[in-house]
């Protein structure tokens, strides 16, 4: 979205410096451990999130297979940690080398699809690396999953303690947020929505599809690798149920939810939805029963949830942020005329 | 290979086919009416053997009656999300409309979860007895029913599409809602009747192939891939297709579990499905669309 | 050195032949203009020059170089740009923005680039709207430029895809109808933009069925009818060409392109 006129430099990054701010210092004031596991999931979800904002909210290409990228990061990282005790850097270094790579393969033979061929095309990629999950067995170790993954290790420094983690993770975050708000905002991101808004007119602009499409799969799957690196390391443990359809879905319902064109929508989108099944963990006083409820019932509020956004509200939180604008703007535009 | 085994796989190969053909043409009819396609085609199939199942065992009533409890809860739940999901959105872009039904099939499962549980259930077959004899492979009869089932799924289709009004009118708007509506016919009833026809036919592919393969309430997503592989590979564009394309995806899928693998069975539908839409999406049948400028 | 060279475009789509042979050159700084009775083949031939359609036969030579084969985008960076005839704007941004995009053939910020907002970049973007803003100016929408694209009336809209179309700096303008809806001041106002473009050092194509301003601005005209060029010459001759007389007399209303 363009900058409202008038809003100074200062006032876009306020809000952000702010938040980042607040993350920064937020496991100075507490310590308790399953707290800053919750906000460290915020976290990764966040990196996900933003690449999948990318392809999804800005380029207009669906995916149901991002879960896969996730997982293939994850044990591709997990599995050389482990079995060929490679340091952390490079496992780091191979998962989101090994996702790109996902997301470049995928992408190359689907150029031509749209909409729901496409859809089918990435769930049906996802499927078979969930196959392949449980299959490969020597590598992934099957339904028992790999476990025994190494805590993320920067040169001496073992990153080994929830707060570590914490910082490891939002530190990740919010570089990856900072560099693609870069790209968006500029010359990268307008290709991305120029593509989306028409394809006819892209290319009337010198935009490349092709190359529009392949980047901006290839860029959301290595976010989503890069976030399973470090998913593997701060559990320890993964199984390929964390990496399914369903994680996929989730996924979805956070970039529907926050909205077209928008870094902030997904993100908050993405916050929102996943502390939502942890809340007790948050809100003191509210009864474990909730939370033992909600996670119950996860599947069926995440499926009326995304249908209701589509029903009701289909630019999102960023599609509702800007009609709050724009009827402020009209509404200011009219004050001014008014003699 | 001797010539008995591989007749076998070949048997197994048309008994999935069959399924793959019904869960297909419920793809097709959807898509021909409304130019959607369907990602909870997979739920109805769980749904009509999970609900079957359920019924028989919860509330101690007959086969006969599972069965229709089953489609009829199927139908229902089809027509339901036709009509609170999609009628409202229904001239949006087709991204709002796939991710609509991409939210419904996970709505579907997870309800199906909580109302039947999370345990594997089963269908009697419909008729006991030993398995039958054919030069020598063996045949269960529950594959008979299925074959049975199938070609009364499809003649009762080819008659409704071409012999009642009903037929015509779905057949007017598969070529344009609007030509169709200027000639009287009113699409929302029709894409109504869509849904309702491929949620039954969804339903007695999960019901006849309940017996077995046990059901339960996941078998749906991966399912329905299959079913929309052996769609695309006949080319989203007929009956014929469908069917032929069930067919041929059981039949390769077989071969492959003979030649290649078993562990990997499922990956082959996969795999053969993003070949046909990287290689050739109009499938074998189909034609290629031309971008209009 | 002809700007534009096609030799033997044909164009046959099943049963029908919309392009038949049709050859003509365009010199650089000049403005032709393609007319003919509706069906005649007039927006094929835009698209099958541009690439957004395939010929069947024929070359089509930009500038010297050979361009049968290139895809749409990379006309765009060679120098040649076009407008439709049913705009492909982007409705979701602003005005702004759609000039913005239509100078991507002519900036080079990487995602990299963008990612580490390299003071090159940083810069590239602040010129890169600046021009813009002139664009914007220079067609009168300056005031429009925080209006989403999809909010404007159709006739600014036209003038918004002519603006982004200039935004690509391009040595070749393709324009397709774009005095459509415009009335007649409008219209006289829009011939003078023309001219601007031309004098900036532009080749334009208008493909245009509004007669006078057809007459008034052109250099050259060629005529199609039925996928075949009937005549080709300056305004007063083609104007008196008995052929072109007939085609346009015997047309039926309603035809297609």
């Amino acid at each position: 979205m363009s900058a409202g006129r008038g809003v100074s430099l200062l006032g876009r990054w306020a809000l952000p410096l702010l938040a980042a701010a607040a993350v920064s210092v937020l496991p100075l004031f507490t310590s308790d451990p399953y707290l800053l596991k919750v906000l460290t999931f915020v976290g990764l979800n966040v990196i996900i999130v933003t690449g999948m904002a990318v392809l999804f909210g800005y380029a207009g290409q669906i995916s149901l297979g991002h879960a896969a990228f996730f997982g293939i990061g994850a044990y591709a990282s997990g599995y050389v940690t482990t079995a060929l005790h490679w340091p952390f850097l490079a496992g780091a270094a191979l998962a989101v080398a090994l996702s790109a790579l996902g997301g470049l393969l995928l992408a190359l033979p689907s150029l031509r699809l749209k909409g729901h061929y496409l859809a089918m095309a990435t769930l049906g990629f996802s499927e078979i690396a969930s196959i392949l999950f449980v299959e490969a067995k020597s590598i992934t170790g099957g339904n028992d999953g790999l476990s025994g993954i190494p805590f993320a290790s920067l040169g001496h420094f073992r990153v080994d303690t929830p707060q570590a983690n914490y910082w490891l993770v939002w530190a990740v975050a919010m570089l990856t947020l900072l560099a693609v708000a870069g790209v968006v905002r500029m010359r990268p991101g307008r290709a991305m929505s120029a593509l989306h808004g028409s394809e006819l007119g892209a290319q009337a602009c010198g935009v490349d599809p092709v190359a529009v499409k392949v980047s901006a799969f290839t860029l959301s799957a290595a976010l989503a690798g890069l976030a399973g690196c470090l998913y593997a390391h701060f559990l320890g443990f993964i199984s390929p149920s964390s990496f399914g359809l369903e994680t996929s879905i989730v996924l979805l319902a956070m970039v529907v939810l926050g909205g077209p064109r928008s870094l902030a929508g997904p993100v908050s989108a993405a916050v929102l939805l996943t502390l939502i099944p942890f809340m007790d963990s948050i809100v003191p006083g509210l009864s474990s029963g909730v939370t033992t409820w909600l996670q119950d019932w996860r599947g069926d509020l995440y499926g009326i949830f995304i249908i209701a956004v589509m029903l009701f509200a289909p630019g999102g939180i960023s599609g509702a942020v800007r009609s709050v604008r724009g009827w402020q703007a009209r509404r200011q535009a009219g004050e001014e005329a008014a003699p | 290979m001797d010539a008995t085994s591989l007749l076998q796989f070949l048997i197994s190969g048309l008994k999935n086919g069959s399924i793959y053909a019904l869960v297909a043409l419920g793809f097709t009819i959807v898509y021909a009416a409304t130019g959607v396609v369907n990602f909870a085609q997979g739920e109805f199939y769980m749904l009509g053997g999970m609900a079957s199942a359920w019924v028989m065992t919860a509330l101690h009533v007959p086969l006969a009656v599972a069965i229709a409890a089953g489609i009829a809860l199927t139908v229902a739940v089809g027509l339901l999300m036709e009509r609170a999901f999609l009628r409202p959105r229904r001239d949006a872009g087709p991204l709002v409309l796939i991710i609509i039904t991409i939210g419904a099939s996970l709505l579907l499962r997870s309800l199906a979860r909580h109302a039947f549980g999370a345990n594997e259930l089963a269908l009697p077959s419909f008729t006991s007895g030993p398995s039958l004899q054919f030069l020598g492979a063996a045949i269960e009869r529950q594959a008979l029913w299925v074959w049975g089932v199938t070609v009364v799924a499809v003649a009762a289709l080819w008659f409704v599409y071409e012999r009642t009004s009903l037929g015509r009118a779905m057949r007017a708007c598969q070529v344009s809602h609007e030509a169709a509506r200027l000639m009287g016919i009113d699409t929302a009833k029709v894409v109504m009747a869509a849904f309702g026809l491929a949620a039954a036919l969804g339903a007695i592919a999960g019901i006849v192939v309940a017996p077995l393969t046990q059901t339960s309430f996941d078998v749906g997503a991966r399912l329905g891939l299959k079913g929309f592989a052996a769609a695309i590979l006949g080319g989203l564009g007929g009956f014929r297709s469908a069917v032929a394309g069930g067919l041929l995806l059981g039949v390769v899928e077989s071969l492959s579990v003979a030649f290649i693998s078993s562990t990997y069975k499922d990956a082959i539908a996969l795999v053969l499905l993003l070949l046909v839409l990287f290689l050739r999406p109009q499938g074998l049948f189909g034609h290629a669309e031309r971008v209009k400028v | 050195m002809t700007m534009l060279q096609v030799r033997g475009l044909t164009r046959v789509f099943g049963g029908l032949t919309a392009l038949d042979d049709v050859s003509f050159d365009v010199h650089p700084g000049s403005i032709k203009a393609i007319i003919g009775p509706n069906g005649a083949g007039k927006s094929t031939l835009f698209n099958c020059v541009s690439r957004f359609d395939r010929a069947t036969a024929g070359t089509v030579a930009f500038d010297g170089a050979d361009v049968s084969r290139a895809r749409p985008s990379s006309l765009v960076r060679a120098g040649m740009a076009r407008t439709f005839q049913n705009t492909q704007l982007f409705d979701d941004v602003s005005a702004l923005e759609n000039v913005l995009t239509g100078a991507f053939a002519v900036t080079s910020t990487g995602m990299l680039a963008a990612a580490l907002r390299l003071p090159r970049a940083l810069r590239e973007e602040r010129l890169a709207r600046q021009e813009a803003l002139r664009l914007l100016r220079m067609v009168g929408l300056e005031r429009h430029a925080e209006t989403g694209a999809g909010d404007l009336p159709h006739g600014l809209r036209r003038l918004l895809e002519i603006a982004r179309a200039l935004a690509s700096k391009p040595r070749l303008l393709l324009l397709d109808e774009p005095a459509a809806g415009l009335n007649a001041s409008e219209t006289a106002e829009f011939a003078q933009a023309l001219y601007r473009i031309r004098d900036e050092g532009a080749t334009v194509v208008v493909v245009e069925h509004d007669m006078g301003l057809v007459m008034e601005v052109s250099d050259e005209i060629v005529v199609l009818d039925r996928g075949v060029k009937i005549a080709e010459g300056p305004p007063r001759l083609v104007q008196k060409d008995p052929a072109v007389i007939e085609a346009y007399l015997g047309q039926e209303p309603g035809d297609d392109d």
